[in-house]
């Protein structure tokens, strides 16, 4: 037992790989926290958070967000040597010249010859956006891009009357010029395309690991085995409990920035200037569904990283929103990021009797009042949303007021009078008029907020009926447009343009082409969005978003409630030093393991008492027992 | 549903039972059973308790107007606030900017704000909903299984105990999920999932005890005297066998206010909006892992939910010491 009990320790996390790098330097871990396994890390196909903070590990995209350059967001080159080439033809259509860097190379892997990962050459591009169009890959985003991209959409649709795609025809969107260098055909201007070299959905695969992991002979799913040029390579998967990352030897596509780094963070990011990169060697993201417990580890040094919950939130954030002493005297670090996406209700525009009444959207969009929800589910972090656009996205306009979200009760009651529903009751029948809300309600939190929402709209005198659905189930109902009006959406940027949020509301993009949940349909509308899409930024194409976004407020597709803001706390020993939200690789995190451990140990002091009181116990039971056996036998 | 239609169904409903009741203490055996209740003290004061929740339950299931039920209309003056309170407490529950409370509250309010007391009254609604609903639907249920494979015996017991077994061999809780996911939420599914199960023991004890009954003399005399096998079933079997099924019925009353209380704790149960004990107690859950921890919920949902719990079961006790011919 004692034996046993001495092999115990607190520390969750497994053995890392290695002790000591090859040049004799510590073997650095980081050490995070993901509530489930993602579904996917097929970069063609997987379009969640949580799998994109996986695959912003393993692979790259030609381009990448500078990291320290955020207001406005800017692009870099990543694989691509130097920004691409903007060439525009005479019949209207644009192309851009790509060259690609030397010496990238693939994961080490057994789908390569000697299980050495290979160059990465232009080739690898044709096959990636060929991949884009297979219809057994599934891309998301292939709606949205073969509007833009040349050969895509025929491609599409010739596999899908053969039944499978021929991927030794061209698709006509990528010429190869030579191994390092190839050229983009777009069918019209589309400024945005330089977003989605950024993005994973264009990063490269290896043709050989699509071909090798095809879950047959024992072999996993290439969703499911990723092989990258990104800085790290997947070591382990043990589903439900670990993913481990551990470093790509021949990482060599970029380099710590040798400047440029805002003053806050100079000190740490001075002695690494010009370093290779990652500067993490292994990665070990544990799966812990709860909270409770991945702050607790947090709390005992185990996690570098966390979020800062609703139920801890009083205990480590003060009324002025920051940091409590307790967290200070330890060095935590917090920082306050508001995300680029926006959060809304839904109101389906094809139901017979939202989609027709204007007066009656606006209504409900009046009576919402936001300003509590905060209050009581964001502990008042939450920045109320007037407009579609979140701040960060060319177009916010910071003054802004939206006429239709004052969250004044009065207004909202003249507004439904006007719709034709004096104090909420339906004229006809006498009775309040009944709109049924959909929601998630997968815990007791989303209950909370359901109750909220319906007390929130009943102040108009209508009665609202919830609908509880599973995740799966509410996203069907929004696919097949299974609702009247709907809680909890909203959208986080793919990319910082307008564009990547106005495409919600573009008629084209209704269900199953697109994300346009709310089936709004608007002429005007459209023709400014495709207008504005071909737009470089500058005066005209604002004066088209602020068109835009007045049509939206006015027509109240949606209820605006939120941009999201979150609190996160870093370790002492690991500080942050940029707060790029649109940046999900790691490569640029720094850890001081040596603090990590000094700190752990501090933290963790095992209380001696207990067992001091165990061995005072146990001597004076067997002192007791002792005598009474002598008592006996004499 | 009209508010005269809600509270005649309501009263008809009350009739039924009354009469139902009243139809069953009129046999000897019940008289005698009644006879000795009345000395168990226990089991009096259990029996009043259980009648108190019931009161609670109905005076929520009474409408006033279409919006409200006598118990709301009893709190009509029990204002909400604007979040969490202490029971008995004058500010709102928050360390950043606590707000002076428009009302007094004896077991504190919670998240939105709602008087935790009228939550928990309310959860008498839903314990009694989902009792009395599923009690309607399996007690029958159990009952003429019971009786039929007990009395006729041969392929007609066989595929009773066929079901049963099938039934039993399914786990619990797994299934009503199922079942609940496959339904959806409300009140009105959730009883129809609980009887799925709830039927399997009565059953087993009925058809048991039929087999008894049946074997003795008075059944034969019955047939010799030329009875049909349904007046002998309703008239001769189905009276000996009742104090069985009340027993049950109380006793199952408590496992399906429990049931409810797992289920809604899982998430499958009540919908948004219906006050249960187990929404208050899943709720808790988060509330208590809050720093500064909110007990109160917990507390009051707990307690009502353990106090009409043990009644049922010490009642249920009573009864089946009242019943038992070997105490007379």
């Amino acid at each position: 037992m004692a034996a046993g009990l001495a092999g115990c320790d607190n520390n969750p996390h497994p053995r890392p790989l290695h002790q000591k790098r090859a040049d004799g330097q510590p073997w650095v871990v980081g050490y995070r926290a993901i509530g489930e396994d993602p579904r996917s890390l097929d970069p063609q196909f997987s379009y969640d958070t949580l799998g994109n903070a996986i695959i912003g590990q393993l692979y790259e995209s030609l381009l990448q967000y500078s990291p320290f350059k955020t207001n406005p967001y800017e692009l870099e080159p990543c694989l691509a040597d130097g920004m691409p080439r903007r060439i525009e033809n005479a019949d209207g259509s644009v192309d851009y010249e790509i060259r690609i860097k030397k010496g990238i190379y693939f994961h080490n892997d057994p789908c390569f010859p000697g299980g050495k990962g290979r160059e990465l050459k232009s080739s690898d591009f044709v096959y990636t956006f060929q991949r884009i169009a297979d219809p057994a890959v599934e891309c998301p985003v292939l709606s949205t891009l073969q509007e833009f991209i040349r050969g895509l959409g025929e491609a599409y649709q010739e596999a899908r009357k053969a039944g499978a795609f021929d991927y030794s025809k061209p698709t006509g969107a990528l010429t190869v010029e030579d191994d390092y260098s190839f050229r983009l055909h777009l069918l019209k201007p589309y400024p945005q395309i330089q977003f989605w070299l950024a993005m994973a959905f264009t990063t490269p695969v290896p043709r050989e690991a699509v071909e090798f992991y095809n879950g047959k002979n024992g072999r996993e799913q290439f969703k499911f085995h990723p092989v990258g040029t990104g800085p790290y390579r997947l070591d382990e998967w043990a589903r439900g409990r670990l993913i481990r990352l551990a470093r790509h030897e021949r990482y060599s596509a970029t380099r710590f920035p040798e400047g440029g780094w805002p003053e806050t963070v100079a000190a740490t990011c001075q002695p690494l200037a010009g370093a290779a990169l990652p500067l993490v060697d292994e990665v070990q993201f544990q799966v812990i569904r709860e909270a409770i417990p991945a702050w607790l580890l947090f709390r005992q040094g185990y996690l570098d990283r966390s979020g800062v919950g609703k139920d801890v939130f009083n205990s480590v954030i003060t009324a002025g929103q920051t940091l409590s002493e307790a967290f200070k005297k330890r060095g935590v670090q917090l920082f306050k990021d508001v995300g680029p996406g926006t959060f809304y209700s839904q109101l389906n525009m094809d139901d017979p009797l939202l989609g027709q009444n204007q007066k009656l959207r606006q209504a409900l969009s009046t009576v919402y009042n936001q300003t509590k929800a905060n209050e009581v589910f964001g502990n008042g972090i939450d920045i109320k949303a007037e407009q579609l656009l979140p701040p960060g996205v060319v177009g916010f306009e910071p003054d802004f007021k939206n006429p239709f979200r004052t969250e004044n009760v009065e207004q909202a009651r003249k507004l439904i009078a006007e719709a034709g529903y004096p104090d909420g009751i339906n004229p006809q029948t006498g009775k309040p008029l009944e709109i049924t809300l959909d929601v998630v309600a997968g815990n007791a939190e989303s209950r909370q907020r359901a109750e909220f929402d319906q007390m929130q709209y009943e102040q108009l005198g209508v009665r609202i009926k919830i609908n509880e659905n599973t995740w799966s189930r509410f996203q069907e109902t929004q696919l097949r447009g299974l609702f009247q009006m709907n809680s909890g959406s909203g959208w986080n940027a793919d990319y910082p343009d307008p564009e990547n949020f106005f495409f919600l509301f573009y008629s084209k993009n209704v269900p199953p082409q697109g994300s346009n949940y709310t089936r709004f349909h608007n002429e005007e509308f459209d023709q400014l969005f495709e207008r504005m899409a071909t737009l470089d930024n500058g005066p005209e194409r604002l004066s088209v978003i602020q068109r835009m976004n007045a049509i939206l407020v006015e027509q109240c597709p949606v209820i605006l409630t939120f941009y999201p803001v979150s609190f996160t706390l870093s370790q002492p020993w690991a500080p942050r030093i940029t707060d790029n939200a649109m940046l999900v690789t790691g490569k640029y995190t720094v850890i001081y393991p040596e603090l990590r451990e000094h700190k752990i140990r501090e933290w963790n002091r095992t209380p001696l008492w207990p067992i001091a009181l165990l061995v005072v116990g146990g001597v004076a039971v067997a002192v007791y027992a002792v005598r009474r056996a002598r008592r006996s036998i004499l | 549903m009209p508010v005269w239609l809600n509270n005649l169904l309501l009263l008809a409903g009350c009739g039924v039972l009354v009469a139902l009741v009243r139809g069953f203490l009129f046999t000897e055996r019940s008289h005698r059973a009644l006879n000795r209740l009345r000395r168990d003290r226990v089991g009096l004061l259990c029996a009043a308790m259980v009648v108190l929740f019931l009161l609670a339950g109905l005076a929520d299931c009474v409408l006033v107007n279409p919006r409200q039920s006598v118990l709301d209309y009893a709190f009509r003056n029990v204002p909400r606030e604007e979040g969490y309170s202490a029971p008995l407490a004058r500010t709102t529950y928050s360390e950043r900017g606590a707000k002076p409370l428009r009302g007094w509250h004896l077991m504190g309010t919670d998240l939105l704000g709602k008087d935790v007391l009228l939550q928990t009254l309310k959860g008498c609604r839903t314990a009694l909903i989902i009792g009395g609903l599923t009690s309607a639907i399996y007690l029958p249920l159990g009952t003429l299984l019971g009786i039929l494979g007990g009395y006729f015996r041969g392929w007609v017991d066989d595929a009773v105990q066929y079901l049963f077994s099938t039934m039993a061999s399914i786990p619990g809780i797994l299934l009503l999920v199922a079942v609940m996911m496959t339904l959806g939420k409300g009140l009105d599914r959730m009883a129809i999932a609980l009887s799925l199960t709830a039927w399997i023991g009565l059953c087993r004890l009925v058809r048991g005890e039929t087999f008894r009954q049946a074997a003795k003399p008075y059944v034969d005399a019955a047939r010799a005297l030329g009875q049909s096998q349904s007046k002998i079933i309703l008239r001769h079997i189905l009276p000996n066998v009742m104090h069985l099924v009340i027993i049950n019925a109380i006793l199952g009353f408590s496992g399906l206010v429990l049931t409810e209380t797992i289920l809604s704790y899982l998430g499958v149960g009540a919908p948004v909006g219906t006050a249960s004990w187990g929404t208050m107690i899943d709720t808790a859950r988060m509330e208590l892992s809050r720093e500064p921890a909110v007990w109160w919920p917990l507390a009051s949902a707990s307690i009502t939910l353990f106090m009409l719990v043990l009644s049922l079961n010490l009642l249920g006790d009573s009864l089946r010491r009242a019943f038992d011919p070997k105490a007379a």
